[in-house]
């Protein structure tokens, strides 16, 4: 795989407009010709040197999020700041799946040790693991950053998406539930290793297009399922809906300085959050250590996502 | 003032000056003599491992305002007003006319940002001399116990010889601000230098940044409300809507009796026309209270088994309470009875945002601990008040008390034991006072010192006549507090 040397971390408004770009593009040709997919990710990792963390915008997503208004950079941040990378590499015209549209599925953030908002921060990202999934192809973008600590990693995130009904021949079906190592299967693993059982509501939030737009402007994350009814129509919903980082960040946020500063962050998105809904939340304190955490609708008590929140091993 | 009270020696005659406008190291060098004499001759169990030679604090006496329902007889009245109220009956009953006390400890949970000098603002509306300092404290429903505590501390460290403890809520006349990016554009208005700077601000706001934002008292970690919190708790103690409605019942019967019996007479002073508290229902009974639907809790899979209901949760209220403290010496030289002591006090909290336990159950860490350090259980104590946030919390706490093992294994003492709810709130408590969120603890801490105070009297004796306090509090804290009968 080789480098790609970038000035910056581009913005996630010019890759959406990219991806609408190439989604109108390839549905034609894909449909009438029968062009032959691809069934190989880009082999490129895309790489940024110096990304500088901005205090104003640190502190918008801290109090947005209920995070401490700290100079440590929470996980989720990093996220923020990391991911449009990853965004980056999906856009390729050589990516073999359709960007719009995809599912963000679970994710999975290791934190090995604290960032903070002096640091200048080094972002790595590439897409590996394309599989085929019972309802379409999963795929998972990496995303590394290191800080000032030394050259190691120092956070380390897998976002698994799946592009629903999409199937690419030739791409054996790997069944995610028998423990390999992708964020999802690990994430539905931890959770019936504890039993199963929801952990006991510890929190309700109210979620509105307010939030979303506000987690939208700070993300750079403007997809138009989370901001306009008449985007979310076009992808199936039958309203906007949260962005999933969104609730996953809260619920880090929940656990707190409990988290330490080394742990594994998992979710699993099960159902999208409409807006605007009343969340319920739980947290449960894992006999291990760490929290598992849970998210359902208040109205009918469906989960929309599950998650845990480890000391690293 | 940097003595230590107990690097003297006890049993020195007191000079017996009899004013609180002497010079600091004088007054000083008097009461911790006078406070290691009392001290040595008061040798109850509850002194076990305390230092002898600190001088007490005493609760001379109590006064408050009847408690109102929101939007009832004091929806106009600020906090000020009523804060300004009860210090004023409470000036008037002892006689406090012009006197310099040591401090005034007072506060509001509910406040607005202009009454930053409550408490001394409502000072100056009093009697008492302007010479009075004060102070604002919060720390939610257990303000005004933990405003005792302080002014109590003061008097045992020798640095005051009297102080009044207060607090005061309205949520009737609850502050309401502008929304947060109004209020931020508002603020970069006044500090843009250009005219095209100023418009470019103004055409970044939207209507809904213009609607006024009322007062949130959800916990804001989670969102929740209490009563949603204490539904939650309420179901993992196995807590019964009989066992509660019976909490509510005995509040206001309780309460009901004391008013007839003539107990709050020197306890409370009539404003704006109330002379007895709003929210107390004197003709209510178990039936009326079993047909109330429930209002928290009611969500999700366990709503079918909701039982928290209007009934037995306790009304939004308005009102102001305030408690005298001095010296025993201080009391003495005024002709001023001395009801009981402060022994001493605990404060907790609990990691309810990580749901480790209820928000509402700070009382099954104060109260355990604080006995422990005393030597005492609850058999020890004649009165236990524990502040009905709702029926629940009282239940779910003395639950936890007689709970050994959580004891053991959560709170890391022995159970104080079981409670008896024969000496529970004797005289109702918040289900039928109402909570005014601030005021409470002083109207606790007034009312049981008064009850000790008259048992010790009627039944006379040297056992030592104890009470003990257990207030809740937002933020999963608490504040239990020990008196005794002087």
């Amino acid at each position: 795989m080789r480098t790609h040397i970038l000035e910056q971390v581009p913005s996630l408004a010019g890759l959406y407009g990219k991806a609408l770009g190439r989604t109108a593009r390839a549905a034609a040709p894909a449909m009438l010709a029968r062009t032959p997919q691809s069934t190989q990710l880009p082999a490129v990792r895309y790489a940024v040197e110096e990304v500088p963390v901005d205090a104003a915008h640190l502190g918008d997503y801290q109090r947005l999020l209920g995070e401490p208004g700290t100079d440590d950079l929470p996980a989720g941040y990093v996220h923020v700041i990391a991911f449009p990378l990853a965004m980056a590499v999906m856009v390729r015209p050589d990516f073999p799946l359709p960007v719009l549209g995809m599912v963000h599925v679970a994710n999975r953030v290791q934190q090995h040790h604290q960032l903070h908002a002096g640091d200048v921060l080094r972002v790595r990202a590439w897409a590996e693991g394309l599989r085929a999934h019972r309802s379409g192809t999963q795929v998972d973008l990496v995303v590394e950053v290191a800080g000032q600590e030394g050259p190691e990693v120092a956070w380390r995130g897998v976002s698994t998406y799946l592009a629903k009904g999409t199937t690419l021949p030739g791409l054996a079906l790997i069944e995610t539930d028998d423990g390999d190592s992708r964020a999802s299967a690990e994430a539905s693993a931890s959770r019936s290793r504890e039993g199963g059982q929801m952990p006991e509501q510890t929190a309700v939030w109210d979620v509105d297009k307010h939030t979303a737009r506000r987690y939208a402007a700070i993300s750079g994350d403007r997809n138009p399922i989370h901001t306009s009814a008449l985007g979310a129509r076009a992808f199936g919903f039958p309203r906007p809906i949260a962005h999933g980082m969104y609730t996953a960040a809260r619920a880090l946020a929940a656990v707190g300085t409990a988290r330490g500063p080394a742990f594994t962050w998992d979710v699993e998105f099960a159902k999208p959050v409409l807006l605007p809904s009343s969340v319920g939340f739980g947290l449960r304190r894992r006999e291990t250590g760490g929290y598992d955490y849970a998210g359902w609708r208040q109205r009918n008590g469906r989960v929309t996502f599950t998650g845990s929140v480890r000391p690293a091993a | 003032m940097a003595q230590q009270p107990r690097n003297t020696t006890s049993g020195k005659a007191t000079n017996g000056k009899s004013d609180g406008d002497k010079p600091a190291a004088e007054e000083s060098g008097r009461r911790r003599n006078s406070g290691g004499r009392e001290r040595a001759t008061s040798g109850s169990a509850a002194n076990r491992g305390k230092a002898p030679d600190q001088p007490r604090a005493a609760i001379i006496g109590s006064n408050r305002i009847p408690f109102g329902k929101a939007g009832g007889a004091y929806a106009e009245a600020t906090n000020q007003d009523m804060l300004t109220a009860a210090l004023s009956g409470l000036i008037a009953r002892h006689q406090l006319q012009g006197e310099r006390l040591g401090d005034v400890v007072g506060g509001a949970v509910l406040k607005h940002s202009r009454d930053f000098n409550l408490t001394r603002e409502a000072v100056l509306g009093t009697a008492l001399s302007p010479q009075t300092p004060a102070v604002d404290i919060q720390r939610a429903c257990a303000t005004s116990v933990e405003a005792v505590n302080v002014v109590a501390n003061k008097i045992r460290l020798g640095q005051i010889t009297s102080g009044i403890a207060a607090g005061v809520d309205s949520t009737s006349d609850a502050p309401i601000v502008v929304s947060d990016r109004l209020r931020k554009t508002l603020l970069r208005l006044s500090r843009a230098k250009t005219v095209p700077q100023r418009l470019k601000l103004v055409g970044q706001l939207r209507p809904s940044d213009l609607a006024p934002v009322a007062p949130n008292v959800n916990e804001p970690r989670t969102g929740l409300s209490m009563g949603e919190h204490q539904a939650i708790t309420t179901r993992q103690w196995d807590i019964t809507r009989e066992a509660q409605d019976e909490v509510a019942l005995a509040s206001h019967q309780n309460l009901a009796k004391a008013y007839s019996d003539g107990f709050f007479d020197d306890l409370l002073t009539p404003y704006r026309g109330l002379v007895r508290d709003e929210s107390l229902r004197e003709d209510t009974s178990a039936e009326k209270l079993a047909t109330l639907k429930p209002v928290f809790g009611t969500k999700g899979e366990h709503g079918a088994s909701a039982s928290m209901t209007a009934g037995n949760s306790t009304p939004l209220s308005d009102g102001a309470a305030s408690v005298l403290l001095g010296t025993p010496q201080w009391a003495q030289e005024r002709g001023l009875p001395v009801l009981a002591h402060v022994v001493d006090t605990e404060a907790a909290s609990v990691d309810f945002a990580r749901g480790t336990d209820g928000l509402l159950m700070g009382g099954a860490y104060a109260v355990p601990r604080l006995l422990h350090r005393n030597g005492l259980t609850l058999d020890d104590f004649t009165f236990v008040e524990i502040h009905e946030a709702f029926a629940s919390v009282v239940l779910t706490t003395a639950a936890a008390w007689a709970d050994e093992e959580f004891c053991a294994e959560r709170v890391g003492v022995p159970s104080p034991g079981e409670l008896d709810y024969d000496r529970l709130n004797v005289t109702g408590s918040s289900l039928a006072a109402g909570h005014p969120f601030a005021a409470t603890g002083a109207r606790i801490v007034g009312t049981l010192a008064a009850l000790l105070a008259q048992h010790k009297e009627q039944h006379g004796g040297d056992e030592p006549v104890r009470g003990l306090i257990s207030v809740c509090a937002a933020g999963g804290q608490a504040v239990a507090m020990i008196l005794e009968a002087a």
